[in-house]
């Protein structure tokens, strides 16, 4: 029995965790490289848009497509996030910081879609502002998120805007005063078309009812 | 990280580990290739053959031992039928009067294979006792091969074969082909650290002066075989594998006779560890004492683990999602297809050291693999792959529950 053979053992049965945390920790690295830089297409995008629009005094909305703003681009950077945020954890330093961009894209897409929906009679939206929580104070959330989801995937046209409630950006909190969202009332809470805010988990047939507007847009699937 | 994926990685460091340990073993010292060399001289070897209701294969056990390629006169062939209730005596007689020199047929009350063992052992001659189980064949060469390692090393008091699985037909019968195959390669690495730790009913080889130092074989929940190499290890005895000594045994088909085989071993396992517990973490019995009792038991523990752990979790989100999908009256639809996107792949760390310790399982198989040519087909990794994870727990609860009651595990 020799003592070096169990300790070289150990040394390099400690030397594959360490490399497989650093594996784990490059790809971690590159999904928020990869966000960032979706990030940054869709912000160029917007910016695009909103100089267009500047630049035309009025924008034609002949040439507007029936989906003028970037709600893949989104959803597509709201999934991506989500998966971030398990494996870095949502107090990541650079999981808030994609959080907050993200949600200033947000923003920034819901203020230039009603912009554009004031101007262009052809383009009507339907959107939700979703505030949630999780920080154990929403126990529906994941639920309601659900419901959304759903929703979403079903009538492509459907925005859904979804913001973290206790988010610490300016913008959001002025949103959220604009909106007059209350986290007394409970999360999760929503506004559907400037809307009053509703407060609490709802189900689906309870969502379907609460927005008519659904019927107006076309599904990705037939709805029974 | 929860309480219970830390849990999962102290699991899977110890299992690493294990496996870093045999690969360092083996780089240590590679298992030697068949040779032809023939030994200078034939000690008389008496082959004990036990048998309990084994009509369908004594025949075929026989035969491959008249077929050995040994010196005839040096080779008796001792059949023990231990009570059987089926034509196995009348098997074993009609053998004996065939081959009055080569074959010794003896007949007792049923009293359990090690009673039917020790009988043998009193009323043989050789200097060397070999047992083989009656639904086990050896390869022709197999006793010459062991035989050669005993001349070779004058301590080698007892010797393990590589085995295999007798025609592996059935997903279940090739899922334990590759399990043999992995066991033939981390067999040769405990000879390598000289901690071998079960001397397997078909084809283990003692020199007679092991029974006259530590005496017969003993109940020992019935795990007989596991008991004495662990009192071989308690008095010092050196327990070797010979790697060129084929022999092929007949695997459960079906599952159930497969839980309770392993039932039976693992439970087996579990009381004489809990018997010989003054062993652990000695360093006067090697690394039998420091590395394989340890191991083997915290491999006991894990799988339970890590089972138990993979089950809980899947059942609470299996739960958790279908009530929610009741709660939010979402329609159930069937598991969206996986992304395709690199970015939706399981990148965390536990997934890199899983794959470690499959890669590592997989280079030890291969190696096995090797060192006893056991052929083995794509379809026997997947049965692998695809059942052991399963199968492996049922049998590991079971034993843990018949040891903390103390029950009997049962032959059959």
């Amino acid at each position: 029995m020799q003592a070096q053979k169990y300790i070289l053992a150990f040394v390099i049965t400690a030397a594959i965790f360490v490399t497989a945390f650093y594996i784990a920790s490059v790809f971690d690295a590159r999904r928020v490289a990869d966000i960032r830089a979706t990030q940054e297409a869709v912000s160029i995008n917007i910016l695009s848009l909103e100089t267009q629009f500047d630049l035309m005094g009025s924008l034609s909305c002949s040439t507007l497509s029936d989906n003028p703003v970037l709600s893949e681009e989104l959803n597509s950077i709201a999934s991506r996030l989500s998966v971030a945020e398990e494996n870095l954890g949502q107090d990541d330093a650079e999981v808030l910081s994609l959080k907050k961009q993200y949600s200033l894209l947000e923003i920034k897409d819901y203020l230039l879609m009603q912009e554009i929906s004031d101007k262009c009679a052809k383009f009507k939206p339907v959107y939700i502002l979703y505030f949630y929580s999780n920080k154990g104070d929403c126990a529906d959330c994941s639920k309601m998120g659900d419901v959304l989801t759903y929703l979403r995937e079903t009538y492509p046209g459907l925005r859904v805007y979804s913001f973290d409630y206790h988010l610490d950006l300016s913008a959001l909190r002025t949103l959220i005063t604009l909106r007059k969202i209350k986290s007394e009332e409970g999360l999760p809470a929503f506004v559907v078309n400037n809307r009053a805010p509703v407060y609490g988990f709802k189900t689906l047939q309870e969502m379907e009812v609460l927005i008519p507007e659904l019927k107006t847009l076309a599904t990705s699937t037939p709805v029974e | 990280m929860d309480a219970g994926a830390l849990g999962l990685y102290v699991c899977l460091f110890v299992a690493l580990y294990f496996e870093v340990f045999l690969m360092i073993s083996f780089f240590e010292k590679k298992p030697s290739k068949k040779d032809t060399t023939l030994p200078s001289r034939y000690p008389s070897v008496s082959m004990l053959v036990p048998c309990f209701n084994e009509e369908k294969t004594l025949a075929s056990t026989i035969e491959s031992l008249l077929a050995m390629e040994y010196p005839k006169e040096q080779l008796e062939i001792v059949v023990i039928d231990d009570g059987s209730k089926d034509s196995t005596a009348h098997i074993a007689r009609e053998y004996a009067a065939r081959f009055p020199a080569q074959i010794k047929f003896l007949q007792k009350e049923n009293g359990g294979k090690y009673t039917a063992l020790n009988l043998g052992i009193m009323q043989s001659r050789g200097e060397i006792i070999g047992c083989l189980d009656a639904d086990s064949f050896a390869a022709p060469d197999a006793l010459m091969e062991a035989v050669k390692l005993f001349e070779n090393d004058p301590t080698a008091m007892a010797i393990t074969p590589a085995m295999k699985v007798y025609q592996p037909r059935k997903m279940l019968e090739l899922m334990q082909a590759v399990e043999y195959t992995f066991g033939i390669f981390y067999k040769k690495m405990f000879d390598n650290l000289s901690a071998i730790n079960v001397l397997p009913g078909p084809f283990s080889l003692y020199r007679r002066y092991v029974f006259t130092k530590i005496g017969p074989f003993r109940h020992a929940h019935n795990t007989e075989d596991m008991e004495i190499a662990f009192r071989m290890h308690a008095n010092g005895l050196r327990i070797v594998n010979a790697h060129t000594a084929y022999v092929y045994t007949t695997a459960p088909k079906t599952v159930r006779t497969l839980l309770k085989q392993r039932t039976r071993w693992s439970q087996g396992f579990l009381q004489n560890a809990r018997d010989y517990k003054y062993m652990f973490f000695k360093r006067r019995y090697g690394n039998f004492g420091m590395l394989v009792l340890p191991f083997a038991l915290s491999a006991f523990v894990s799988g339970i683990y890590a089972a138990s752990y993979v089950a809980y979790k899947f059942t609470t989100l299996g739960v958790e999602r279908l009530s929610d999908r009741f709660a939010t009256g979402v329609p159930l639809t069937l598991p969206h297809m996986p992304h395709l996107d690199w970015f939706f792949l399981n990148t965390g760390m536990m997934a890199f050291v899983i794959a470690a310790v499959i890669s590592l399982t997989l280079v030890a198989i291969f190696i096995g693999n090797r060192i006893a040519d056991a052929q083995l087909t794509l379809k026997a990794f997947v049965a692998y792959f695809a059942f052991f994870g399963l199968l492996a727990p049922l049998w590991l609860i079971r034993a843990a529950w018949g040891a903390a009651l103390a029950k009997e595990s049962a032959w059959r």
